[in-house]
């Protein structure tokens, strides 16, 4: 009933629009710009009750930001109710219910995948999509984006990790080398705290300085397909043995907290990130030293520590109104604009996504953004990445800590791509076997018939089935469409039975052949 | 094996009376499995009777009765109103009617999609004038499953409704040929606080109970067939009956860290060690506290007492919490035991496997004496003083009198408590969560259906599953039944075991 | 653990000495170790809330002279003493709105669970009715469900009857979550039932045979003679929702207007807020606390006899 309410309701609002503005302006290509010629005609003027979900540093500022937009859209009013939620858990409760969740909320880059496949995103309009394109950075563009389509306004471009340490403790010379931070924190009984037992995204680091990859691919709908993930290899090894130096030392600490520099155990160096300077200047006053991650050393070679160049994202709750859906839209554009990103910078130093606000002196000047900015040379851009790989991450840096030998460092790695491969929730053994599928044995297309390699690259059914002339079948690979032969339907040219053979050649080519039984 | 009499029994020594016991327990075994055999097929037996007996009513009532009771079938409520109940009748005849009219508007739609779960999920329409994508909704599965499921329970409601008010016309028809009055709606108020009153006192509480326990139970036990998940959410994808599937993927899905019954396995021992430290550690210190204050010549009792339940008073979350913060690696406790010099190295008091499980039934004790304490100092001052006298006049020392006496009395009287101590353990959520949050991470069960710790309950392991990254809901309540099967197999075998469970007429 | 240990030393000593020693010293010796004992332990039981209390009065500044330190730091000594957490606690927070949602919540949930569960266990405990037996039993069997999984739709159930979009979740909250603790704490009845088991039923004989009604049976004589179960219901169900972070959060769904203080002060640890926050948790911490203490300190002898009557009849 309420669908169908809704539904006339859109279809009059419709309506109304189409007859109220026939000049068709559309106020979001000047989202912070001049008033239309026409105040009193514009289309969306009307008053919106708006919940939005920002970080606790930006709360107030946002509720100022929100009177700027209103001030600069006559016509519109925003009843807002901006409250602090961090970024992890807006994206945690929106998942659990869409309908209740914020109209307006920030969320780190690692949850996009997760909140478009909850259907909590509204997709951006084709203009606005192309204006988003175009004013914020090409990593932050891609962050948001799903298969070609827009789903959420880039906010931060800085969501990614650096080193604050002490300088006291850490020698100039030494923040190049993590064997020496290492030494020069256990000298002085300090902590070196870096989150590797509580999160895959620092975890990752050790990995990419070795050049290791797990990239993950998604359809339309947020649906992961498939993952390249190369964790489980010979530079993955090597990875772990660099871990290992740190995670069994004395002096490490599995934290991301810049209070850890005041802690009864204090810290000398704590790995984190943009949105911990301001505490890290404070609790160090002048001896807080900012510079990208160390280098370690494995068998004689030196690898530079890799991190995640994330970002920070502001996404819009789907909505039935029009009218609604266009005022949401154009709010979210305004704040994630240069205007409002600068203002971030200025009161929380929150590194842009847009492009003009980043060539700022200013900006430029920032100590932990030229740090990000040194970082950024050894950096990964974070794409898409499975929800789960964030868990099954985590738990490396417990099972190098554990290890005493490189063959216990392999089992970590071999059990962490048994979990990887666990994701897709395919068994290797179903994903690698071939089935028949077709007008066969009284199904219609809709049941798979298994299929057992008899030599290898030889796979026959197991039984043999009477198929009549004219019978279409395929043969597929994982119960999936990708791979099938043959290319066109299999056609059954006399009756009988028989047993459904496919034979691949070297290239990976299959052939089907039926053999009477 | 021999059977005693009791006063042979009595005589023989402590030992041999456990050993006996226990002999008995096993021997009993068959015979046991046989009465329960028995009582479920004479339960079957009885609801097949049930049923009969509910349609041959249905029938005979039709055929016998009178034109009022006749009509009822049709007009619930016309019987007892022609009769003069006219509460009784108006009562059933407004259930009718919001029945009737709840069916026709929107019941009977959710019932008809209830088997498919729902056909069409939402679409998104884009808007070339105002340059917006707006969002059209269709089905929810998660509403038709919700409502459908709430128009059951209600159609349950209405033909047990309808089944009273022909019994109700019988009945009355049959007092009536009697030639007795039946009860006048003025005998039916008085009723309600008197012959009825059970049912007066019960309607709220009843029904708070069906709709805010029965029913979700009912919900998550379902959902265990479908499979409601992040993904498929039943708002933006709609999710579907799946049969025993979630079952099945439990019990044979994967090998190594992809095995789910393997986790399962191992977050259960943990699960039950946990439950048997937390409970016993408790148990006994808690006693042991209790006695020390209560012994004679020990002053301030009341301060003693007072000091301790302060962790009941403080809500747990604060002190918890702290606490968990002051055994970090970098937290108070290590600086402070640096500082004096006692350690070198920090301890890592919550990243290690065994002091983290350590750890948490120690701290659980800080939280847990001052309950035994409490229980046990009302406890200890019922037991009679002669029989401490007379140990005494014997020679016992306060050793051989804690064994001989204290300790049997209290088993004795807190057994069942024990049980229900144990299984709030198991589900301890608060404790663990707060103090570990399941860490630290098991890197051989963390697989796909979310980061699991080796301090990890399977209440906690649960929560992770519902609000981790894939809220596999299906998956949460499949184990959600496990638990449940666990525990009542637990209670049953401790039931069984105990001594003898009183009768609650005993006291009265 | 310690307990444990010194007190297996308690009994040691005792044993050795008690053959050279008159009774009287052998008494005062043992009481001397079980008052060094319970010193011990009641040091152990108060620290974490002494700390808690100094660090809410931490009021110093940082190394760069101008932040206010606000997060954990490895003392407890407050370096400058002040009430700057309090103040801000209660201006710039929404601290007060969520104390105030969970002193209405728990002053309804006193009332109505109190109401209900005695409902319950004197029906159960003192009516004999058809299908007792086997409502009990159903009881015990549904509450060896874990309740941790039918959060999802008590939240759905809740926002179902309520007004609007959100019904009784969200800003309406507070509603919300009192109906769904009094629905269901008919279960918890066990107590209390056991607490009327031990009433005389001659007691109930006696008036009926005046012609007293079953409900003038339970207000009039039952009731006068259950003071302190009637507290203790009252107690726990008063103290219950100012621990529910789990539930609360969920049906609060992070609005301020539905929040209670356990949801609010359990967010400021969250890795995000804690560098800006722990100092005010601990302030927060320390208001929580005190009245909820007070009101269990003083009615502590009736929460013993409630847990001692609880479990001996289990």
């Amino acid at each position: 009933m309420k669908t169908r309410f809704t539904k006339a309701l859109i279809a009059l609002l419709a309506i109304g629009t189409l007859a109220a503005c026939g000049n068709n302006q559309t106020s979001s290509e000047t989202p912070s710009g001049t008033p239309s010629e026409t105040p009193e005609a514009n289309p969306l003027a009307g008053t919106y009750d708006v919940k939005v979900w920002a970080a606790e540093a930006i709360t107030e500022l946002t509720t100022t930001q929100i009177a700027e937009f209103e001030a600069a859209n006559p016509g519109i009013v925003i009843n807002e109710t901006v409250q602090a939620v961090g970024e992890g858990e807006a994206a945690t409760q929106m998942v659990n219910d869409v309908e209740s969740g914020a109209d307006i909320f920030c969320f780190a880059q690692d949850q996009f995948a997760r909140l478009v496949q909850a259907g909590a995103l509204t997709k951006l309009g084709q203009k606005t999509a192309a204006t988003v394109s175009e004013r914020n950075d090409a990593g932050s563009v891609n962050a948001v984006t799903s298969e070609g389509n827009l789903f959420a306004y880039p906010l931060t471009s800085d969501n990614g990790y650096f080193m604050y340490y002490d300088k006291s403790v850490v020698a100039e010379n030494h923040v190049d080398s993590l064997e020496d931070i290492i030494a020069d924190c256990e000298a002085a009984n300090r902590l070196f705290s870096f989150e590797l037992e509580g999160s895959a995204w620092y975890a990752a680091s050790f990995f990419f300085a070795t050049g290791c990859k797990s990239e993950w691919t998604a359809d339309s709908e947020g649906k992961f397909t498939s993952v390249y993930d190369t964790f489980n290899s010979a530079n993955g090894l090597v990875a772990v043995k660099g871990m290992q130096k740190l995670v069994t030392s004395k002096a490490y600490n599995n934290s991301s907290a810049t209070s850890e520099f005041t802690a009864a155990t204090p810290s000398a160096v704590v790995v984190s990130g943009t949105w911990d300077y301001a505490t890290a200047a404070a609790a160090l006053g002048d001896n807080l030293g900012v510079a990208d991650l160390p280098s370690f050393t494995v068998d004689g070679n030196s690898y530079h520590l890799g991190s995640y160049a994330g970002f920070k994202l502001l996404g819009v709750r789907p909505t039935t109104d029009a009218k609604r859906a266009a005022v949401l839209q154009q709010l979210a554009l305004y704040l994630t604009d240069a205007k409002c990103q600068e203002q971030r910078f200025d009161s929380n130093a929150w590194g842009p996504s847009n492009k003009d606000v980043q060539a700022m002196d200013k900006v430029k000047a920032n100590p932990a953004l030229a740090a990000l900015q040194a970082q950024s040379a050894h950096s990964t851009p974070q794409g898409q990445i499975h929800g789960s790989w964030w868990d099954i991450g985590k738990a490396i840096a417990t099972g190098v800590k554990a290890a005493t030998s490189d063959a216990e460092l392999q089992t970590v790695l071999d059990t962490y791509k048994a979990a990887v491969d666990g994701v897709l929730a395919m068994p290797d053994e179903v994903r690698n076997a071939w089935t028949v599928i077709g007008a066969i044995n009284g199904t219609t297309w809709n049941t798979d018939f298994e299929m057992t390699e008899v030599e290898t690259g030889v796979w026959k059914t197991k039984e043999a089935y009477t198929l009549t002339a004219g019978t279409e079948f395929k043969v597929r690979q994982g119960l999936s469409w990708d791979k099938a032969w043959p290319a066109a339907n299999f056609v059954v040219e006399a009756d009988g039975t028989y047993y459904i053979v496919l034979t691949l050649d070297a290239e990976g080519n299959g052939t089907v052949t039926l053999e009477a039984a | 094996m021999r059977k005693y009499s009791d006063l042979e029994y009595l005589k023989l020594p402590k030992h041999k009376r456990l050993l006996y016991k226990i002999a008995v327990f096993f021997t009993s075994i068959p015979t046991k499995i046989k009465n329960f055999g028995l009582k479920v097929y004479n339960y079957i037996k009885k609801i097949v009777l049930g049923i009969k007996d509910f349609f041959v009513n249905i029938v005979m009532t039709f055929i016998k009765g009178d034109y009022k009771t006749k009509i009822s079938y049709v007009i619930m409520g016309f019987g007892n109103i022609t009769r003069g109940q006219i509460i009784r009748g108006v009562f059933f005849f407004v259930f009718e009617a919001i029945f009737i009219f709840y069916m026709i508007t929107t019941g009977g739609k959710w019932l008809s999609l209830l088997p498919s779960l729902g056909l069409q999920g939402p679409e998104e329409v884009y808007d070339e004038t105002l340059d917006t994508f707006v969002t059209v909704y269709h089905d929810n599965s998660f509403k038709i499953l919700l409502y459908g499921v709430l128009t059951l329970f209600f159609v349950i409601a209405f033909i047990y409704t309808w089944y009273i008010n022909i019994k109700q016309n019988r009945i009355a028809e049959q007092i009536l040929a009697t030639g007795k009055k039946i009860k006048s709606d003025k005998d039916d108020l008085h009723s309600m606080v008197d012959d009825q009153f059970h049912k007066t006192l019960l309607a709220l509480p009843i029904t708070g109970i069906v709709i805010f326990t029965v029913f979700p139970m009912v919900f998550m036990i379902l959902v265990a067939f479908t499979n409601y998940s992040a993904e498929f959410n039943g708002f933006s994808k709609l999710f579907t009956w799946v049969g025993w599937e979630n079952f099945n993927k439990l019990f044979t899905f994967g090998t190594g860290v992809n095995s789910l019954s393997a986790t399962f396995g191992e977050v259960l021992t943990w699960t039950l060690i946990w439950a048997f430290f937390a409970t016993f550690s408790n148990y006994f210190l808690g006693m042991l506290v209790a006695i020390m204050i209560n012994k004679k010549g020990i002053r301030f009792k009341k301060l003693w007492r007072t000091v301790l339940v302060m962790t009941i008073a403080i809500p747990q979350f604060i002190s918890l919490l702290y606490v968990s913060k002051m055994f970090s690696k970098s937290g108070l406790v290590n600086g402070m035991l640096q500082s004096l010099g006692w350690i070198d190295t920090a301890i890592p008091f919550w990243e290690n496997k065994t002091l983290a499980r350590v750890m948490v039934i120690v701290i659980n004790i800080w939280i847990g004496i001052p309950y035994l304490m409490l229980i046990a100092s009302g406890i200890l001052m019922n037991i009679p003083q002669d029989l401490y006298e007379s140990a005494k006049i014997d020679g016992a020392n306060a050793f051989k009198q804690y064994t001989k006496i204290t300790l049997p009395y209290m088993l004795f009287v807190t057994g069942p408590y024990l049980l229900t101590s144990f299984i709030s353990n198991m589900n301890n959520f608060n404790v663990i969560y707060l103090l570990t949050t399941g860490n630290p991470t098991n890197p051989n069960a963390t697989s796909s259906a979310g980061s699991v710790g080796f301090t990890d309950l399977l209440v906690t392991w649960l929560f992770k599953i519902t609000t981790g990254a894939e809220s596999q809901y299906y998956l949460a309540s499949v184990i959600g039944i496990m638990i449940f099967i666990v525990v009542s197999v637990i209670s049953l075998i401790v039931y069984s075991l105990m001594p003898s469970t009183r009768n609650e007429e005993d006291f009265q | 653990m310690n307990t444990s240990s010194l007190n297996e030393m308690s009994n040691d000593t005792y044993m050795k000495r008690k053959h050279h020693m008159g009774m009287k010293a052998k008494g005062r010796i043992s009481n001397t170790i079980i008052y060094a004992i319970l010193i011990l332990m009641s040091i152990i039981w108060l620290i974490p809330f002494i700390f808690i209390v100094l660090q809410s009065f931490h009021t110093e500044l940082a190394a760069d002279g101008v932040t206010r330190v606000t997060w954990q730091v490895g003392y407890v000594w407050p370096k400058k003493w002040g009430f700057d957490n309090y103040i801000d606690l209660f201006t710039k927070t929404s601290f007060p709105k969520w104390y105030l949602n969970t002193f209405i919540m728990a002053l309804f949930t006193a009332i109505f669970q109190t109401l209900f569960v005695l409902f319950m266990s004197y029906t159960l405990s003192r009516l004999r009715f058809k299908g007792r037996k086997a409502l009990m039993k159903f009881m015990l069997i549904l509450g060896m469900f874990p309740g941790m999984l039918t959060m999802i739709i008590m939240y759905n159930v809740l926002k179902m009857i309520g007004p609007g979009d959100y019904g009784l979740t969200g800003a309406n909250a507070v509603p919300g979550l009192i109906l769904t603790y009094v629905a269901s704490s008919g279960m918890g009845y066990y107590v209390s039932k056991g607490f009327f088991d031990t009433i005389p039923k001659s007691l109930d004989e006696a008036a009926r045979v005046d012609g007293a009604t079953r409900a003038q049976v339970l207000y009039k004589i039952i009731l006068p003679l259950s003071k302190p179960i009637v507290i203790y219901t009252i107690l726990t169900a008063f103290m219950a929702p100012w621990g529910d972070f789990v539930f609360a959060r969920y049906v609060s769904n992070l609005s301020d207007a539905g929040m209670n203080v356990a949801v609010g002060l359990n967010s400021w640890l969250n890795k995000d807020q804690i560098s800006g926050k722990y100092t005010l948790f601990c302030a927060g911490g320390v208001i929580v606390a005190i009245p909820v203490t007070i009101l269990f300190l003083c009615l502590q002898k009736y929460y013993v006899e409630g847990v001692t009557g609880g479990a001996v009849k289990g």
